[in-house]
């Protein structure tokens, strides 16, 4: 099993040139069964990110594009009349797929926004008094514009923190970008992409990022990040519990993917900046940029 | 900020000075401390009931009624104890009248006055433990007040370590602290309570009703050997005055000057003897004192008086000699000596007569008259038939059983007859030695009569007529337990075996050498006493005293301050503080470690500074990582890893 | 931490003693440096008790007297280590303090932590509001104080008194602390409900352009082209005819709030009435922007860009 999450992503990193780092964070976010957002300006791949991931993981997939007239109800579905059998019938929106790309998620209002979140969150719709639930696995890619754009709604702060994981993809390098230049379009190499997971592998693979193990030690430098934050006057607000516990759920992912049975701080580190970047309310983009402090200063030791 | 009491505070408070108070119930007089009670369960009460407390000129009535009663009771507020009634009297007010902290505090303060009064009334060792507790729990009520919300477990808890952590300091201040004579003030004195023990009198029962009391009369540290137990008489006061029925002591006033000095030869006995609370100023020396201190004097009759207030303990130092001759008798003496209540019957000069009385010489008489106790079934009991009329007669002729007093004043009645001067002398005979403190317990069961008889060449010659009839009461002395046990006195439902009894004794032992040693060093731990000691210090002026002083107590507080303020951090992972070690080399050899570095950050940076170390850093960080982050830590991994880091050199 | 040591001159200063040394950002740590220690009143009480202990000790020649006497003082003396043992030790941090209105009480949190195994009892805080706290053996918590605020800008928290009495109340302990953690206070809001001025800064036009939203407005009858999901189905079951339901979108109006737009006579007067307008154009959802002397901040909404355009007002 080891051995398809290695496939998995090489053959990821064959499509999406460069971005190693984001295509394991976004790989292990589906692992602790979080959703991911990604923040960036258009047409730097996010798009072919998440097609790609869908592909190799085998999961259903469908784009909702956010637009600034969208309603919840085209997002979850609504119940429609049927004369002839005089009954309503639910017509599901599009969020009843696997994997969801939001794209321009900051486009939308907020209401229906937050239709999306809440989904997300419960991993269940309810429409009109009745619950549908969301198939298995559920995973969301949200893309969100840079918030200085006009025209856009950007994500309540309370809000942002359904998200596991925010990344950034940034411009490629220059060799990735010549490639990618010269080689074949995206979506052909997409369409020609093998299923590198079952569902019943992502299921354990999800299974065994729970079981990592993790040390008392561990929690001691958790709990060191979570109080730092809370105490220290660079960010805006500390991080929740909810930060936490996601913390470590993407830090024991992130273990698995090295293939290892314990976290160790290493791995914490390595989620912090994507897991809590856009928690701390700092304003700022870099999300690197934000964690260094924390980096910095909570001892490991 | 209103201030409202907790219940806790208040029963906290209410109980600890209940507790501080009740054993004044015994000092105090009756009227007083009951309407202390009084408020106490008042306020009590209120504490339910915050509306039956009294208002302000409730208080002012009551407090009225607390005046008058204290002057009808003690006229004063000068003295023992007029002050104790008053600060009692004071604190009970106060309780009704709590607005503030600050009532809190006055009347814990108080309540610390009113158990100091209680050590002028009792001095025991029980007494200052009573306190002691007693006064934690005053603490604990400060404690309480102090803080939001502790337990009071906790409370208590901590003003024990309190406590604790003061005594030091407490003994060092107490040892040191220069303890100046305070002139005697004569409207501080207050009677004593009556005590039991030897009196002016010598009535005929008088002996019989101390022989059942356990109550310790002084004790004896002898520097050297002990007297034999037959020689063990501890010289009370001289009863030379009859009228047939009671023997007194006459007034020592007009016989001071004796014409002869004693002669002391032989052995002398050096001894310390420590008198407890007395009603007399009577020293009872051993028979016959030699040397005595400046507080004390001899009178005609070899007595020893003091003239430090009987009520208090005191302790003296003496020598003895039991071989002496006190030398030739002055006419009053001889006819005050040979005093009899009118002419003696028919039939006791006829006694007189058939043991020889006046033909042969006074030692011949008296041989023949202890002779005559020996043989003619004479018995020895502390339980004899009352003989009210004509006694000496009666226990002659008829009834011949009687204890110590019954045969010395029939002996000295006799000699008297005979033209012998002789006369009873009271005391103390024997006593009990502690095995475990090395001194000699001396009780009022102890109480002994014998008889003085003046021969010419002798002096005056103790005989003990007891002696004669019941010779183990001299060589053994009275034993309370044992007469409890054998069920000659019987006042215990519960009989007792040998075994216990001997547990008993010893217990009582331990205890009395306990005690012994507490009225030593803490009790009588006087002027004298603190020259004395402070003197085998070296420290024999104030200027020493003052450094001393000053030295013991910064080295007390010194070595209390570092315990208390050490801080105290939690324990560390072995395996983290081998860690540190190991990355302190690290930081030696120029490979910077950050705080916010993780292990295998810390490995990849030293293994590309320094390569040639790659192996040994590679393997102390996979076995660190295992002891702190991972499940499948091995036993040993800790001694390697120990043994790996002590072997890492950079 | 280790702190730099002080200068004899400084050290002796007596206002150390009262209202602490130069603020600071960081952490403190109490510690001997830090905290004073004097007898309260009940003290000076408890040294007359001692004494009068002593004298009963020496009048009436009573051992027991003086042994309680020296004890009580002992104890006295032992309570001087307890009452440090009360604050040292506690490291005491500003959080994050939050902006207030001028004129509203100016929050000042701290995060207090006992790193120690022993707990704490009756911790006093005082800044100008008092707080006693108790805390648990290496627990932390985070009080908040308040200050009164009067000016719009940066203020500065005065001397946090740290304090103790425990465990007797014979001792206070005190330590006075200054930090370095300013609160931002806006100006106050104008209280006179002034309408909004005519957008005049801004590119855009005003006024609202209609679309469909998602706010629910009423219903109409249906129309060719309205979308098969806005027809009010349960109308439609009932046999009311095919309805339309139809939605506004949030109005969208873009307003600039602009500082020569603004009434008053005087500086303060018009920041007073642009905050009173940022205030309620915030609440109403209205997308607006800035304009300042030197400054403008373009149209947006958003917790953060309130917070943006009220800072830019408290520090103009």
């Amino acid at each position: 099993m080891d051995l398809a999450l290695d496939r998995l992503l090489a053959a990821a990193n064959q499509v999406i040139l460069g971005k190693q780092p984001q295509i394991r964070l976004a790989v292990c976010c589906l692992l602790a069964r979080g959703h991911l957002l990604i923040e960036d300006i258009p047409g730097v791949g996010k798009t072919t990110l998440s097609h790609t991931l869908a592909r190799l993981f085998g999961l259903e997939y469908q784009r909702i594009q956010f637009t600034s007239d969208i309603l919840p109800a085209d997002i979850v579905g609504s119940s429609v009349f049927d004369a002839h059998q005089q009954l309503f019938s639910f017509h599901p929106g599009p969020i009843f797929k696997q994997m969801i790309l939001a794209d321009e998620i900051n486009r939308a209002t907020p209401k229906a926004q937050s239709a999306l979140l809440e989904a997300m969150e419960e991993r269940q719709v309810t429409v009109e008094g009745r619950t549908y639930p969301l198939p298995q696995p559920f995973f969301v890619i949200a893309t969100q514009n840079p918030a200085h754009q006009i025209g856009t709604f950007p994500l309540p702060e309370s809000q942002v923190d359904r998200f596991l994981m925010r990344i950034e993809l940034g411009y490629p390098s220059r060799q990735a970008e010549r490639e990618l230049l010269s080689g074949q379009p995206r979506h052909v190499l997409i369409d020609e992409l093998p299923v590198a997971l079952l569902p019943a592998q992502l299921a354990d693979l999800q299974q065994a990022a729970d079981q990592v193990y993790v040390s008392s030690a561990l929690l001691d430098y958790l709990q060191a990040i979570l109080a730092f934050s809370r105490q220290s006057t660079d960010f805006a607000s500390g991080l929740s519990p909810r930060a936490g516990l996601g913390l470590l759920a993407a830090a024991k992912a992130w273990a698995l993917i090295d293939k290892r049975q314990a976290v160790l701080p290493e791995d914490m580190q390595a989620v912090l900046p994507a897991v809590a970047g856009h928690r701390l309310n700092v304003g700022a983009n870099d999300s690197a940029a934000i964690v260094a402090p924390i980096l910095k200063h909570v001892p490991v030791l | 900020m209103p201030f409202l009491p907790s219940t806790r505070l208040m029963l906290f408070m209410l109980g600890s000075i209940g507790l501080i108070t009740l054993p004044h119930a015994w000092h105090i007089p009756p009227l007083l401390f009951g309407f202390f009670t009084l408020l106490l369960l008042w306020r009590l009460l209120s504490v339910w009931q915050p509306r039956y407390l009294p208002n302000r000129f409730g208080v002012f009535l009551l407090m009225l009624l607390g005046i008058g009663l204290l002057y009808s009771q003690q006229h004063s507020v000068f003295g023992r104890d007029a002050g104790t009634s008053l600060f009692v009297v004071a604190l009970g007010l106060k309780l009704l009248e709590i607005h503030g902290r600050r009532d809190v505090y006055v009347i814990v303060y108080l309540a610390f006055i009113v158990a100091v009064t209680q050590f002028l009334y009792e001095e025991s060792i029980l007494m200052a433990l009573y306190i002691l507790l007693v006064c934690g729990v005053l603490l604990a009520t400060l404690i309480t007040q102090n803080s939001q919300a502790p337990q009071t477990l906790a409370a208590l808890k901590t003003s024990a370590a309190i406590i604790l952590q003061s005594l030091p300091l407490a003994l060092v201040l107490f040892v040191l602290f220069p303890r100046l004579e305070a002139p005697h003030w004569s409207w501080l004195d207050n009677d004593t309570h009556a005590k039991s023990g030897l009196s002016n009198t010598l009535e005929p029962g008088s002996i019989a009703e101390l022989s059942l009391s356990p109550e310790l009369v002084f004790r004896v540290k002898f520097a050297g050997d002990l007297p034999p137990p037959a020689q063990r008489y501890w010289r009370g006061p001289v009863y030379a005055t009859t009228d047939g029925v009671s023997w007194r002591a006459p007034p020592v006033l007009g016989r001071e000057n004796n014409p002869d000095q004693p002669a002391f030869t032989g052995v002398t006995y050096d001894y310390t003897l420590m008198m407890e609370p007395q009603k007399q100023n009577w020293v009872f020396a051993l028979e016959m004192p030699t040397q005595f201190g400046a507080g004390l004097r001899r009178n005609g009759v070899y007595q020893l008086i003091t003239n430090k207030n009987p009520g208090d303990r005191a302790e003296y130092q003496l020598s003895s000699s039991p071989v002496y001759n006190t030398g030739g008798i002055s006419k009053t003496e001889r006819r005050e000596n040979l005093q009899l209540p009118g002419k003696p019957s028919e039939k006791i000069v006829e006694l007189v007569k058939q043991l020889q009385g006046r033909q042969a010489g006074p030692e011949l008489f008296i041989g023949n008259l202890l002779q005559h106790f020996r043989q003619e079934n004479f018995h020895y009991t502390l339980s004899p038939e009352a003989m009210p009329d004509k006694p000496i007669e009666t226990f002659l002729f008829e009834r011949r059983a009687g204890f110590c007093s019954h045969y010395a004043t029939a002996f000295v009645y006799l000699l008297r007859v005979a033209e012998i001067p002789a006369r009873v002398v009271g005391g103390y005979q024997g006593g009990q030695i502690n095995d475990v403190g090395g001194f000699l317990e001396i009780r009022q069961a102890d109480a002994h009569a014998w008889a003085e008889a003046w021969l010419e060449g002798r002096g005056w010659v103790r005989f003990d007529p007891t002696a004669a009839i019941a010779p183990e009461r001299i060589e053994r002395g009275v034993n309370v337990d044992l007469q409890i046990a054998s069920g000659a006195v019987n006042f215990s439902p519960i009989q007792l075996d040998a075994k216990t009894l001997s547990w008993l004794q010893r217990g009582r032992q331990l205890w009395q050498s306990v005690d012994y040693n507490w009225q030593r060093w803490i009790i009588n731990y006087d002027t004298v006493n603190q020259r004395a000691f402070l003197q085998s210090l070296g420290i024999d002026n104030f200027v020493k005293l003052g450094y001393w002083l000053l030295i013991s107590v910064a080295g007390v507080g010194g070595v209390l301050a570092w315990r208390l303020l050490r801080p105290n951090l939690r324990r560390q992972d072995p395996a983290l503080m081998l860690y540190r070690q190991f990355c302190a080399k690290l930081s030696k050899a120029g490979i910077k470690v950050d705080v916010g570095d993780g292990p295998k950050t810390v490995a990849e940076r030293a293994k590309g500074l320094r390569p040639d170390l790659a192996e040994a850093i590679e393997r102390i960080t996979a076995i660190y990582i295992r002891l702190r982050y991972q499940s499948d830590t091995e036993a040993s991994d800790l001694q390697v890893l120990k043994k790996l880091v002590a072997s890492f050199r950079v | 931490m280790s702190e730099a040591a002080l200068p004899l001159k400084q050290r002796l200063k007596l206002s150390r003693f009262f209202s602490g040394e130069a603020p600071t950002a960081g952490p403190i740590v109490l510690t001997q440096r830090r905290v004073f220690i004097l007898p309260t009143q009940r003290g000076l009480a408890f040294v007359l008790l001692i004494l009068l202990l002593v004298l009963i000790g020496f009048v009436y020649n009573n051992n027991l007297a003086y042994l309680l006497g020296f004890l009580l003082a002992s104890i006295f003396f032992v309570t001087i280590l307890h009452s440090f043992k009360a604050l040292a030790g506690l490291t005491i941090q500003p959080a994050r303090p939050q902006a207030v209105f001028a004129g509203q009480a100016g929050p000042y949190s701290f995060q207090i932590s006992n790193p120690g195994s022993q707990p704490r009892f009756a911790v006093d805080l005082t800044l100008q509001s008092e707080l006693s706290i108790s805390l648990a053996a290496e627990q932390t918590q985070i009080v908040t104080l308040y200050q009164p605020t009067h000016q719009r800008g940066w203020q500065l928290p005065g001397t946090l008194t740290v304090s103790s009495t425990y465990p007797l109340g014979l001792f206070r302990a005190w330590a006075p602390l200054r930090f370095d953690s300013p609160l931002l206070v806006y100006p106050k809001p104008a209280n006179q409900q002034l309408p909004f001025p005519e957008s005049g800064g801004g590119q855009d036009k005003p006024g609202q352009n209609r679309r469909s939203g998602d706010e629910f407005d009423g219903v109409r009858v249906y129309q060719r082209g309205d979308a098969i999901r806005q027809i009010h189905w349960k109308a439609f079951a009932k046999g009311q005819g095919v309805h339309s339901k139809y939605y506004s979108g949030a109005s969208s109006s873009e307003l600039w709030l602009d500082y020569q737009q603004a009434p008053g006579h005087h500086l303060e007067e018009r920041l007073s009435q642009l905050c009173r307008w940022l205030v309620d154009a915030e609440q109403a959802g209205l997308r607006y922007g800035l304009v300042l002397p030197g400054l403008r901040l373009p149209p947006d909404n958003g917790a953060a860009h309130y917070r943006n355009c009220l800072q830019a007002l408290a520090l103009f």
